[in-house]
C-alpha cells in the first residue's frame, strides 16, 4: 500500500467518522437526557434529507440550499419535539419505559418512512453537493462536500458542547441528565427540558441527512443503515459520554475504511460487529461507558 | 383425563377442533392460505414471547432467527437437496444456533444493551444474506424452493390442505411446548430472574445460563416455523429482516399481549385478517398498523386478552367469567 492509497483510505475514514460522530451524538444525547433509545433516529435522517430536497433541489421547490437546510431543520426540530410528546412523555413513568420507547420508537420509524414513500415515492432523489468540484488533499483529491463534512461535523459537535457546557439551558439539560428528581425540586420545567433534548437531537439527525443526501441517494431508507452504524458506534463507544461517543465515531469510521479496502465491502459489516462483541465481552458498557 | 376436559382446555379443544374442521367446511383456498399465514405468525409471535414477555430479556432479534430458518431450510433443501420434511425440523436447530450466537455478547449485557446488540445482529444477518450472493441469492432470493411432496402427492398442487394440516399441527406443537416450558421449573426460574433479578440469583438461578436457555428454547420453534414458511411461500428472500415483518410480529405480539401464550396467537389472528382487509390500501397499511401499536399501548398496556378479561369481569356479577377468562389466558 502506497503513500497515496493510504491517505485516501484515511480520508474517507474521517469523512466517514464525522457522519457516524453526528449521528450517533444525538443518539447519545436522547440516551443521557431521557434514559431511552430513539429507534426513529434513522428516519429522521431521512425526512431531514427529504425536506431540504422539497425546498431546495431544483427538481423540488427550487429555493436555494440554504433555505432547504433552514426549513429542514427547523422542521426536524418540531418533529423531535412532536415525538417526544407522543412517544415518550405518557409512558415516562412506567417501570418498563426503555422497552416501551424501543417499541414505540420504532413504530413511529415506520411510520414516517412509509409516510416518506407515500409522499416523495421510491425514486431516488439526490441532492447538490454544496460545494461543487475537488480539492487536494496531502497527495489525493476529494470532492470538497467531503472536506466540508470533515469541517463541518466537529464544528457543529463542538457547539454542542459548548451550548450544553456554558448556557443556562445547557447546563439545565444536563442537570436533569444527572439527576432529574433533583432537577423537578429546583423548579426546572423537566418535560420542556426533555423536548427541547428530542428536538435537538433530531435537528442533528437531520443535518447528517442532509449531508448524507448529496453522497447517497434519498430513499425513504435512507437513514436504516445509518441507523445501525450509529448503534455499533453508540454501544462501542458507551452510551453517557459524548466525548466517548464521538471518539468512538472516528474510531468505527476509520475502521470501517480500512477494512473496506483490506477485506472488501461485504463483509465490513461483520468485522465491524466482530469488533462490537469483543469489546461488550470485555466491557459490557462499551468503550468510554459508566453506566 | 378428565383434567383434560375442564373448562379452559375444554375451550381451547373446542378452538382446535374448529380449525381442523374449517377447511372442510369453507371452500375457498384463500382464507387456507391466510390461516397457513397466520399459524406462521403464531408461532414466531408466541415464542418471541418467551423471551420478550415471560423473561423479560429485551430481544429484538428474534426475526434473525425466523430467517435463519428460513435460509437453512431454503439452502438445504434447494442447494443440498434434503427433503423439505428434514429440513424443516433442521431449520428448528439452525435457528437455535443462531440463538446461541448472539447470546454469546448478550449474557453479560443490561437492558438497553441487550435491544441494541441484537438488532445489530439481525441487521449483520440481512447484510450478510445480501452480501453472500453465491449463496442466498442477495437481493433476489432464492425462488422455486422444493414443495413438500409423500410419493407422488405434490402439497403445493392440493389447494393447500396438505400445508393447512401442517401448518395448524406446527402451531399446536409449538403452543403445548411453549405451556409446558412456561409451567415448569424452568419457566418459574425466567419469570423470578424478569420480576426480581437480585433475589433470584441469591437464590441460586444462573442468569447467564437461563438466558442462553431463554433465547434457544425460543428460537427451536421460531426456526422451525422459518422453515416451514419458505418451504410453503417457495421462495428464501431478504424482505424477511424489514422493518415490515418485524413490526407485523412484534404488534401481534403487543396487540395480542405480553406473558401470555394465547395473546400472541390470538393477536396473530386479528393482525393478518386486518391487514389483509388492507391490503390495498399499499404503504398505508404500515402507517395504520404502527400508529395502532402506538394506541394500544397508550389505552390498553395488557394487550387484547387483558381487555377481553376486563370487559369479561364487568358484565359478570360473581366475577365467574372473568375468572374462566382468566383460566383460559393464563399462562
Amino acid at each position: 500500500m502506497d503513500a497515496g492509497t493510504a491517505q485516501s483510505v484515511l480520508l474517507s475514514g474521517i469523512v466517514l467518522g464525522s457522519l457516524y460522530a453526528l449521528m450517533a451524538t444525538g443518539l447519545s444525547l436522547i440516551w443521557t437526557t431521557l434514559g431511552i433509545f430513539n429507534f426513529a433516529h434513522g428516519v429522521f435522517m431521512t425526512i431531514g434529507a427529504f425536506i431540504a430536497w422539497q425546498i431546495g433541489a431544483d427538481l423540488g421547490w427550487g429555493m436555494g440550499p440554504a433555505a432547504g437546510i433552514a426549513v429542514a431543520i427547523a422542521a426536524l426540530i418540531g418533529l423531535g419535539c412532536l415525538s417526544e410528546f407522543i412517544l415518550v412523555r405518557p409512558f415516562l413513568r412506567r417501570p418498563d419505559v426503555v422497552l416501551v420507547a424501543v417499541i414505540t420508537t420504532l413504530s413511529a420509524a415506520i411510520f414516517l418512512e412509509n409516510s416518506a414513500l407515500l409522499v416523495w415515492g421510491g425514486r431516488y432523489k439526490q441532492l447538490p453537493p454544496l460545494i461543487e468540484g475537488k480539492v487536494g488533499m496531502l497527495s489525493t483529491a476529494i470532492s470538497t462536500h467531503e472536506v466540508l463534512i470533515i469541517a463541518v461535523a466537529p464544528l457543529t459537535l463542538f457547539s454542542l458542547w459548548a451550548f450544553l457546557k456554558f448556557t443556562r439551558t445547557g447546563s439545565a439539560i444536563r442537570a436533569v441528565a444527572q439527576n432529574r428528581e433533583s432537577a423537578l425540586l429546583m423548579g426546572m420545567n423537566v418535560p420542556l427540558l426533555y423536548s427541547l433534548a428530542f428536538g435537538l437531537s433530531a435537528a442533528l439527525a437531520g443535518f447528517a441527512g442532509i449531508l448524507l443526501g448529496s453522497i447517497r441517494f434519498i430513499t425513504p431508507g435512507l437513514g436504516n443503515e445509518p441507523l445501525v452504524k450509529a448503534l455499533i458506534v453508540a454501544i462501542f463507544g458507551g452510551l453517557g459520554s459524548l466525548g466517548g461517543t464521538i471518539g468512538a465515531a472516528y474510531v468505527i469510521g476509520l475502521m470501517e475504511a480500512i477494512s473496506m479496502f483490506f477485506i472488501g465491502l461485504y463483509w465490513t459489516p461483520a468485522v465491524l460487529f466482530g469488533v462490537m462483541i469483543m469489546v461488550l465481552l470485555g466491557r459490557p458498557t462499551g468503550l468510554f461507558g459508566k453506566r | 383425563m378428565r383434567e383434560l376436559l375442564t373448562g379452559p382446555n375444554l375451550a381451547r379443544l373446542i378452538c382446535l377442533l374448529i380449525l381442523i374442521l374449517l377447511p372442510l367446511v369453507v371452500p375457498s383456498p384463500y382464507i387456507r392460505h391466510l390461516l397457513i399465514i397466520t399459524f406462521i405468525y403464531a408461532i414466531v409471535a408466541s415464542n418471541w414471547d418467551l423471551s420478550l414477555g415471560y423473561a423479560g430479556v429485551f430481544n429484538f432479534g428474534h426475526i434473525a432467527f425466523f430467517a435463519a430458518g428460513v435460509y437453512g431450510s431454503a439452502i438445504m433443501s434447494k442447494t443440498i437437496g434434503i427433503t423439505p420434511w428434514l429440513t424443516i425440523p433442521l431449520a428448528g436447530v439452525i435457528g437455535v444456533i443462531a440463538a446461541l450466537i448472539v447470546c454469546l455478547p448478550v449474557l453479560r449485557l443490561k437492558g438497553i444493551y441487550v435491544v441494541l446488540v441484537t438488532f445489530a445482529f439481525s441487521q449483520l444477518c440481512f447484510q450478510l444474506v445480501l452480501s453472500q450472493e453465491e449463496i442466498t441469492g442477495g437481493s433476489m432470493g432464492m425462488p422455486l424452493l422444493p414443495p413438500l411432496k409423500i410419493g407422488d402427492y405434490n402439497f403445493a398442487r392440493d389447494g393447500k390442505f396438505g400445508y393447512y394440516y401442517v401448518g395448524l399441527f406446527l402451531l399446536v406443537l409449538s403452543t403445548i411446548y411453549l405451556h409446558r416450558l412456561v409451567r415448569s421449573r424452568f419457566g418459574t426460574s425466567i419469570i423470578a430472574l424478569r420480576d426480581n433479578e437480585d433475589y433470584a440469583i441469591s437464590r441460586g438461578i444462573s442468569l447467564a445460563r437461563q438466558r442462553m436457555l431463554t433465547l434457544g428454547l425460543s428460537a427451536f420453534f421460531t426456526g422451525v416455523a422459518g422453515g416451514f414458511y419458505s418451504t410453503y411461500v417457495r421462495v428464501a428472500s431478504p424482505e424477511i429482516f424489514g422493518f415490515g415483518f418485524l413490526s407485523l410480529a412484534l404488534s401481534m405480539l403487543l396487540l395480542g399481549g405480553l406473558n401470555s401464550i394465547y395473546g400472541p396467537i390470538l393477536g396473530a389472528f386479528v393482525i393478518t385478517l386486518l391487514s389483509e382487509a388492507m391490503v390495498d390500501l399499499g404503504p398505508m397499511r404500515f402507517l395504520i398498523i404502527s400508529a395502532l401499536i402506538i394506541l394500544m399501548l397508550l389505552f390498553y398496556p395488557g394487550g387484547l386478552i387483558n381487555a377481553i378479561q376486563q370487559t369479561s369481569s364487568l358484565f359478570s356479577k360473581s366475577g365467574m367469567a372473568e375468572k374462566y377468562i382468566r383460566k383460559l389466558v393464563d399462562r
